[in-house]
């Protein structure tokens, strides 16, 4: 248990800046997510904190301690592999007693604690097998014993999850948050699954670029994305880009212009949405204060079960996605029907189209 | 990693590999090539020597020569291997196991006993001859470009047989079937589709079956009936008793690696951008042929293999025959034996000493730097991959020839010791044993090394626990490789032995010549089976069984 913090970290490779100037504080036995699409540097920065990349500049703290001149070996960090990295050669209970050995444990301690280690992650009775007679979930439970028998400092985890199917990505993901809670061990955990990142965390760090876009609990990663980036990356979003405002913040979109005092003083505005933050209406429905109202043509829908997907053409041009709650059968012939959006401008998230930073109301 | 040089174990090993390369291939290649631009006896520069080889007719006859048997003996071989390769893997054959070890048999015996043997049977003398004559079958004379070619195409068609083969049972059968479904007839699918998928592995085949006929040497001087050869030309120069020509000699060499660069280019540049990697859902199966087909296909399958082991059978055969000097008599006895065992035991200890020395030598600097090549990828790396590449297109005799120019002075005077031929068969065959470390290494995960490190072992503790474990197989796998090329190794011995550092190829070969074939059948003999006993511990522990041998 220990509180990590990264301050001003950068890493060059000969063409790509890896990491920008990344500066974080990650608390003591947090759950804390970086999260990105692949090459954002959030696997750069995990190898960085677990010693096999070294930072061109930069200091990393843990629990109060320098780490940069302390080998990969003996930062005491546990470390959660894609693809597991079990040792093939070796039974399940070797590969738990492997860093407890290095550690020149007493036998006696390392064969209660490889026990132990394993009933954590309900694979008692499994220390005898070799790694090719488990399944990948089982795998990947020897690898969170393996990493947490050594009660690291932190615990790393490089997706830990997305070698394995998506019942048991769901299974393990419980377990490992259970765990984690369990043992109170400051946990970084690296994924390109926003849902598995909402679900997880603490906190999340979205990365894009090497650069950190925002830090935050789930509900104010989705609720108040910072970047337009974290908008579209984090949740599906409509998005309507750079759009004119008028003298005083007016918008003219749609059926009726609506003036937000926000924009004014602004030539243009980037617009976003969520699809489960509009609702669906008649044309020539609406006309009030706090909403703004689209018309357009419904262009395709498709039904999901429990939810079901709106294209629209609006007027305007621009395709749009709406998303229905629960929808009725009648809803689903509507492929050509006209239609008007409603969206409530309390709902709506706003972006500078040149720097693509939110634009807050206050 | 990359990020600035760091004075720890691994760049230790850098280091020793360069100073190991420069001192054992640079240095001795230099030397040749400095020889070669050098007049015998003012010492200045020319040109002469090489202006020689091209204005001489014997000497352009060499190159001529050279060149025919180079690419009959790659024809042969493909003419050979590419249909047992078709038909072992497209048709069931029984006993295609049994004829994949006999091919890796014919493979790793030693190339000269292929010449001595098929003398023996169709030589003026042979009984083969004789019986075919005496069925009203006159055959040409052995001796020459035909008896060489003979013998190259039976020696190397495995090459091409094994890598075809192998390229072939990892074609997706989707493939082939996706041809015949748009309207592609069997011939038709085997030549637009299947063919071009396997050439990156026929014509690796080929490269190899055209490199080692050019530089092999044994053969040429035991059956070629003075046919001159650019190999045959460098060592006769060379050792010629009243006093050599070791410009003209050194400029042969040059020649002959000249020709082998350009094949090597050559063929890179025909497989560029056909790395086909393809995903194996199914394996193709083999399909059952018609009873007269099958007979046919029997009969090919196994006449190929059969002449291409006949000669080890011959050999061993002859090496229990009565013999008295270069006659046989009736009957059979342990003689000859008898007879090696009394008169050069030493020799048959160097083969094993220098052998397993050079072995011992060769795993450990070629588990090193095939891990530096995988693990830590640097720009010094890649140049040591790259400089690896030239020991596989230098013939023996020419780095033979460049070790005596290179060794015989100070500082480093050691030609006549047995350290300048283990040395030699070190650095002949270090390029295999780092080939074979490093696709051992990338079959295995990097993350284990790491998830090692970071449960606390040093970067030492985490190879030599995890790491090495893991390749301790194919490690001794290619060790065993390593020892069979190096206990047969002919052409360099032959010009770095003194009498004290004979080898046994060394006296097979001197036998041959003296035509005592009774002695080199015995000595032969013993070769074969350390060779069959190191094949059969490779089969035992390597789960690619043939292809780990090409």
């Amino acid at each position: 248990m220990a509180r990590v913090e990264l301050r001003h970290i950068s890493k060059r490779y000969t063409s790509v800046q890896a990491l920008d100037d990344v500066d974080l504080a990650i608390e003591s036995g947090e759950f804390f997510t970086l999260l990105g699409p692949s090459g954002c540097g959030k696997t750069t920065l995990l190898r960085t904190v677990a010693g096999f990349i070294r930072q061109d500049s930069g200091e990393m703290w843990v629990g109060g301690q320098r780490i940069d001149d302390t080998p990969a070996y003996r930062r005491n960090i546990g470390l959660v592999f894609q693809d597991y990295a079990i040792f093939p050669h070796m039974t399940v209970g070797d590969n738990v007693a492997f860093g407890l050995k290095n550690r020149r444990r007493p036998r006696q301690e390392i064969a209660e604690r490889v026990t132990r280690a394993l009933d954590l992650v309900r694979l008692g009775g499994h220390a005898a097998r070799l790694p090719h007679q488990l399944s990948g979930g089982q795998q990947q439970r020897v690898g969170l014993a393996r990493a947490v028998v050594i009660e690291p400092q932190i615990l790393l985890m490089d997706e830990p999850l997305s070698n394995l199917d998506a019942k048991l990505r769901i299974e393990l993901r419980d377990d490992i948050r259970d765990l984690q809670h369990s043992l109170g061990i400051t946990t970084i955990y690296v994924t390109h699954d926003q849902e598995e990142a909402l679900v997880i965390s603490d906190r999340i760090c979205v990365m894009q670029g090497g650069r950190v876009h925002q830090v935050g609990t789930p509900w104010q990663i989705y609720s108040h994305p910072a970047t337009l980036f974290v908008a579209a990356f984090v949740g599906a979003m409509n998005v309507v880009e750079d759009l004119p405002v008028g003298t005083g913040g007016g918008l003219s979109l749609g059926a009726s212009p609506r003036s937000m005092p926000v924009l004014a003083g602004r030539d243009r505005v980037t617009l976003a949405i969520r699809l489960e933050d509009m609702s669906l209406s008649a044309p020539g429905d609406f006309a009030r204060d706090d909403v703004l109202a689209l018309d357009g043509t419904v262009d395709k829908v498709s039904f999901a079960g429990r939810e079901a997907f709106y294209r629209v053409r609006l007027d305007q041009g621009s395709m749009i996605q709406a998303h229905v709650h629960r929808p009725e059968r009648r809803l689903l012939e509507q492929t050509g029907a006209r239609l008007r959006l409603i969206l409530p401008i309390e709902r709506l998230h706003l972006f500078d189209p040149a720097t693509g930073l939110r634009i807050e109301s206050n | 990693m990359m990020r600035r040089l760091r004075l720890d174990f691994w760049s230790g090993v850098l280091v020793f590999a360069f100073v190991v390369i420069a001192v054992l291939m640079a240095w001795p290649l230099y030397s040749i090539f400095v020889a070669s631009v050098t007049d015998n006896r003012s010492g200045a520069m020319t040109i002469g020597n090489f202006a020689q080889i091209l204005g001489h007719p014997a000497y352009r006859g060499a190159v001529f020569n050279s060149l025919i048997v180079g690419t009959g003996g790659m024809l042969g071989a493909m003419l050979i291997g590419i249909p047992l390769a078709v038909l072992t893997t497209r048709f069931v054959i029984a006993g295609r196991d049994i004829l994949a070890t006999l091919a890796v048999l014919a493979l790793v015996s030693p190339p000269f006993i292929g010449a001595y043997a098929w003398i023996m049977m169709l030589g003026s003398n042979g009984w083969m001859r004789a019986w075919l004559e005496g069925a009203g079958i006159a055959l040409p004379p052995i001796y020459g470009l035909f008896g060489i070619l003979l013998v190259f195409s039976l020696k190397f068609y495995p090459f091409v047989y094994l890598m075809t083969a192998s390229a072939l049972g990892s074609i997706s059968p989707s493939v082939e079937e996706a041809a015949e479904s748009l309207g592609a007839g069997p011939w038709r699918r085997f030549f637009k589709v299947t063919l071009p998928l396997v050439f990156p592995a026929v014509s690796s085949g080929a490269l190899l079956a055209f490199v080692l006929s050019i530089a092999d040497f044994g053969t040429p001087s035991i059956v070629g009936g003075g046919v001159r050869l650019l190999a045959t030309t460098a060592f006769d120069l060379f050792t010629a008793e009243m006093g050599g020509n070791p410009g003209l000699a050194s400029a042969t060499s040059v020649v002959l690696i000249a020709i082998c660069m350009v094949v090597v280019v050559l063929q890179r540049w025909a497989v560029r951008r056909r790395d086909i990697a393809g995903s194996l859902v199914r394996r193709p199966t083999p399909q059952r042929l018609r009873p007269y087909a099958a007979i046919v296909a029997h009969g090919v399958c196994y006449a190929i293999v059969l002449a291409g082991s006949l000669p080890s059978l011959v050999v061993i055969y002859t090496s229990f025959r009565k013999t008295s000097g270069p006659v046989f008599h009736p009957g059979f006895s342990v003689d000859s034996y008898t007879k090696i065992l009394g008169e050069v035991p030493h020799v048959i200890a160097n083969s094993f000493t220098y052998s397993t020395a050079a072995v011992a030598l060769i795993v450990i600097l070629g588990t090193l730097i095939g891990y530096l090549l995988v693990r830590r990828e640097t720009l010094a790396s890649a140049t040591l991959d790259n400089l690896l590449l030239i020991p596989y297109i230098v013939p023996g005799v020419v780095m033979g020839l460049a070790f005596v120019v290179t060794f015989n002075v100070p500082p480093l005077q050691i030609t006549g010791t047995a350290a300048i031929i283990v040395l030699m068969l070190f650095i002949r065959r270090l390029p295999y044993a780092v080939r074979s470390s490093a696709s051992i290494l990338k079959q295995i995960k990097g993350g284990i090394e790491e998830a090692a490190i970071s449960l606390g072992a040093s970067p030492a503790r985490a190879f030599a626990k995890v790491t090495l474990p893991l390749m301790l197989p194919g490690i001794v796998a290619g060790a065993l490789m390593s020892f069979i090329t190096a206990i047969n190794e002919l052409s360099s011995s032959l010009i770095l032995y003194v009498g004290r550092t004979m080898t046994m190829p060394v006296r097979i070969y001197l036998s041959v010549l003296d035509g005592q074939f009774g002695t080199a059948s015995a000595l032969s003999t013993i070769l074969l089976a350390a060779t069959g006993l190191a094949v059969f511990v490779v089969f035992r522990i390597s789960d690619k069984k043939e292809s780990a041998f090409v």
